[in-house]
């Protein structure tokens, strides 16, 4: 076929030039590899955050007592919510379930002559569901335990590790705050969350031994998390709840609230905020490299053809089309854009996995390849364009009696 | 077979237009071997480029094979020019960094039909100009006299209605000319229509008819 027969003769030219070809492919290179280190990158970065969301809970609301703080529990002074707000949400059609729990940051523990400090919260056996988290050793805390009053804990990994090493820690005795508590179970591991906090360094203990025993909080409750069925109406939802809050605490129009309510869209928002000023600058970088390289191609492309403007006269006088031309010098920079873009995606996915050596989330998924080889042509086609048809364009004549 | 009837061909750069040819009319018939004699500055390039339907001509009409080039547009001509016409160049025009056999094979790449023992075929005449030896021979390894012999090779892949040579000895030594002239006149004998233009009146000598050419015009003609 002719179009194969041409086609041949762009791969020998392409094979025939080298100092030409390895400047091109390298320019195609350098521009595909950004491109591709960048794309890696960004979907790392929002894959982890897709996590943390997750993490969080899609469907998951998180009530603070006391208002103004922007996250993280309230101080006990600013205690708001009582029994009675938990059972209203709790009769709220949307609302699945309510898990009130209290919270203590960075209590002191001891395990014999081992100390550390953590998160300690004193919860109901609901908390499983609500963070769809259990234990992956022992038992959980159960209703009996809240009943009596029991000094029984579920601990995290850093926690157990912090104080008992690599020993078992189920049966010991812990003193959190100098009271002893019994280990009963060892808490399934979830990581981080989405501002950074080990959710692995924390201890479970009954609610109502937390609120008696250790925080002295008998009436108030210092945060609940509540999960709807359905995450759509998370909104709605969230508004209710607001109502029924302020309701209860008979604030006035002009007053505040006295509580504050976290939902999966602000997490979202917090960690996207940080991100997003670079993600675009990252994109920008990732979409003009491949342009240069592709005015680099257009540059080189257009030396060649004056180089070779004998060539094309001589090919014209023996019957070549304009078409064919064009053809001829288009399928040249395709061929180089593409071997371009196979060693620049191959560049970018070695350097990708480097950089997540030192800890950086990457992704690597078939769209950088895909975008790689789509930009790649596009770049072929958009800068190869050019040289081409000024090769076409030649008169033959006069390109015959070029010196 | 070829009939140019007052051709003429002016270039315009600006306002200055320079006629160049200025009514040119002569016939070359089928299996005739004939020189145009053109002394430089004399149109012998333009008339050529015309001739090879490289380029149109301003004016005056050009039949080749009864066909009127003036009517046809670049792609006619340049199946034309790969069908009916074999070019040989005073510079042989061979593609660099690459072999004898696909030099003589390069009119193909655009032919319609690429016959399936067209490298034989190839092999067929570049052993009749007498370079069996160096068919994978780049031109750089061949002397001046070869290369021409590879271009001529080249114009009769495609059993061209005509061979088109312009000066075809100008870059040779008087032993490479000689036998150059000496395949052109073989060439002849199998019954081939070619046409040199030249300005070496011994080149012209060659050929059975000169058609001289002056001041854009043909002035006489002569049979030898």
């Amino acid at each position: 076929m002719k179009i194969m027969r041409i086609a041949g003769v762009s791969l020998s030219a392409v094979a025939k030039h080298k100092v030409r070809t390895f400047l091109i492919v390298l320019a195609i290179v350098v521009g595909i590899a950004t491109l591709t280190v960048i794309v890696a990158l960004t979907q790392g970065a929002n894959k982890k955050i897709l996590q943390q969301i997750n993490n969080f809970g899609p469907d998951a609301i998180m009530i603070h007592s006391g208002g103004g703080r922007l996250r993280g529990p309230s101080t006990v002074s600013e205690a708001s919510l009582t029994k009675k707000d938990i059972a209203d949400i709790r009769d709220i059609e949307e609302v699945k379930l309510v898990s009130p729990f209290q919270v203590s940051l960075d209590m002191p523990v001891k395990y014999k002559n081992k100390f550390t400090t953590s998160w300690v919260f004193g919860v109901e056996s609901s908390w499983q569901d609500a963070w769809r988290r259990g234990v992956s050793k022992g038992d959980f805390i159960s209703d009996a335990d809240n009943e009596q009053l029991s000094k029984v804990c579920v601990i995290g990994r850093t926690a157990a590790k912090d104080l008992f090493g690599d020993a078992d820690p189920i049966g010991e005795n812990i003193l959190i705050e100098n009271v002893s508590f019994n280990v009963i179970g060892i808490l399934e591991k979830r990581g981080q969350s989405p501002v950074g906090t080990d959710f692995d360094n924390l201890i479970l203990i009954p609610f109502t031994t937390a609120s008696r025993r250790l925080m002295n909080q008998p009436l108030y409750i210092a945060m609940a998390r509540a999960v709807v069925f359905n995450p759509a109406r998370i909104k709605t939802v969230i508004a209710k709840i607001e109502g029924i809050l302020r309701e209860n605490h008979r604030l006035a129009q002009t007053e505040e609230d006295d509580f504050r309510m976290t939902s999966p869209e602000e997490i979202t928002k917090m960690i996207k905020g940080t991100s997003q000023t670079l993600d675009v600058f990252l994109w920008l970088v990732g979409l003009i490299s491949p342009f240069v390289s592709g005015i680099v191609l257009m540059n080189i492309m257009l030396m060649a053809v004056s180089e070779r403007k004998r060539e094309i006269g001589l090919r014209r006088a023996v019957g070549a089309k304009k078409k064919h031309i064009i053809f001829q010098f288009l399928s040249e920079s395709l061929v180089l854009t593409f071997a371009g873009g196979l060693f620049g995606v191959t560049a970018g996915v070695i350097i990708a996995v480097l950089i997540s050596l030192s800890g950086k989330p990457i992704s690597i998924t078939w769209q950088p390849f895909a975008t790689a080889f789509l930009f790649s042509a596009v770049i072929g086609l958009f800068f190869g364009i050019y040289p081409a048809r000024k090769a076409a364009a030649l008169d033959p004549a006069s390109a015959l009696s070029q010196k | 077979m070829i009939e140019f009837n007052d051709i003429t061909k002016f270039f315009t750069s600006g306002i200055v237009r320079t006629d160049v040819l200025n009514g040119v009319t002569f016939k070359v018939n089928k299996g005739e071997f004939a020189a145009i004699m053109a002394p430089s500055g004399t149109g012998k390039t333009t008339l050529l480029n015309v001739l090879g339907c490289l380029m149109k001509a301003s004016g005056g009409s050009y039949l080749f094979e009864g066909q009127d080039i003036e009517t046809l547009n670049d792609d006619q001509l340049s199946e034309i020019r790969n069908k009916k016409i074999g070019f040989v160049f005073q510079t042989f025009n061979l593609l660099e960094r690459t072999s004898a056999l696909d030099n003589v094979l390069l009119p193909l790449v655009y032919s319609d039909v690429y016959p399936a023992d067209a490298e034989k075929k190839a092999g067929r005449l570049i052993e009749s100009v007498g370079l069996k030896d160096r068919i994978n021979y780049k031109p750089n390894e061949l002397s001046g006299g070869q290369q021409q012999r590879v271009a001529i090779a080249r114009a009769l892949i495609n059993d061209p209605s005509v061979i088109l040579a312009d000066e075809p000895t100008g870059n040779l030594d008087s032993n490479s000319a000689k036998e150059i002239m000496e395949i052109f006149r073989i060439l002849h004998k199998e019954g081939r229509t070619i046409i040199i233009v030249t300005h070496d009146i011994n080149v012209a000598r060659s050929s059975d008819r000169i058609i001289y050419l002056k001041d854009g015009k043909v002035e006489k003609e002569e049979v030898l």
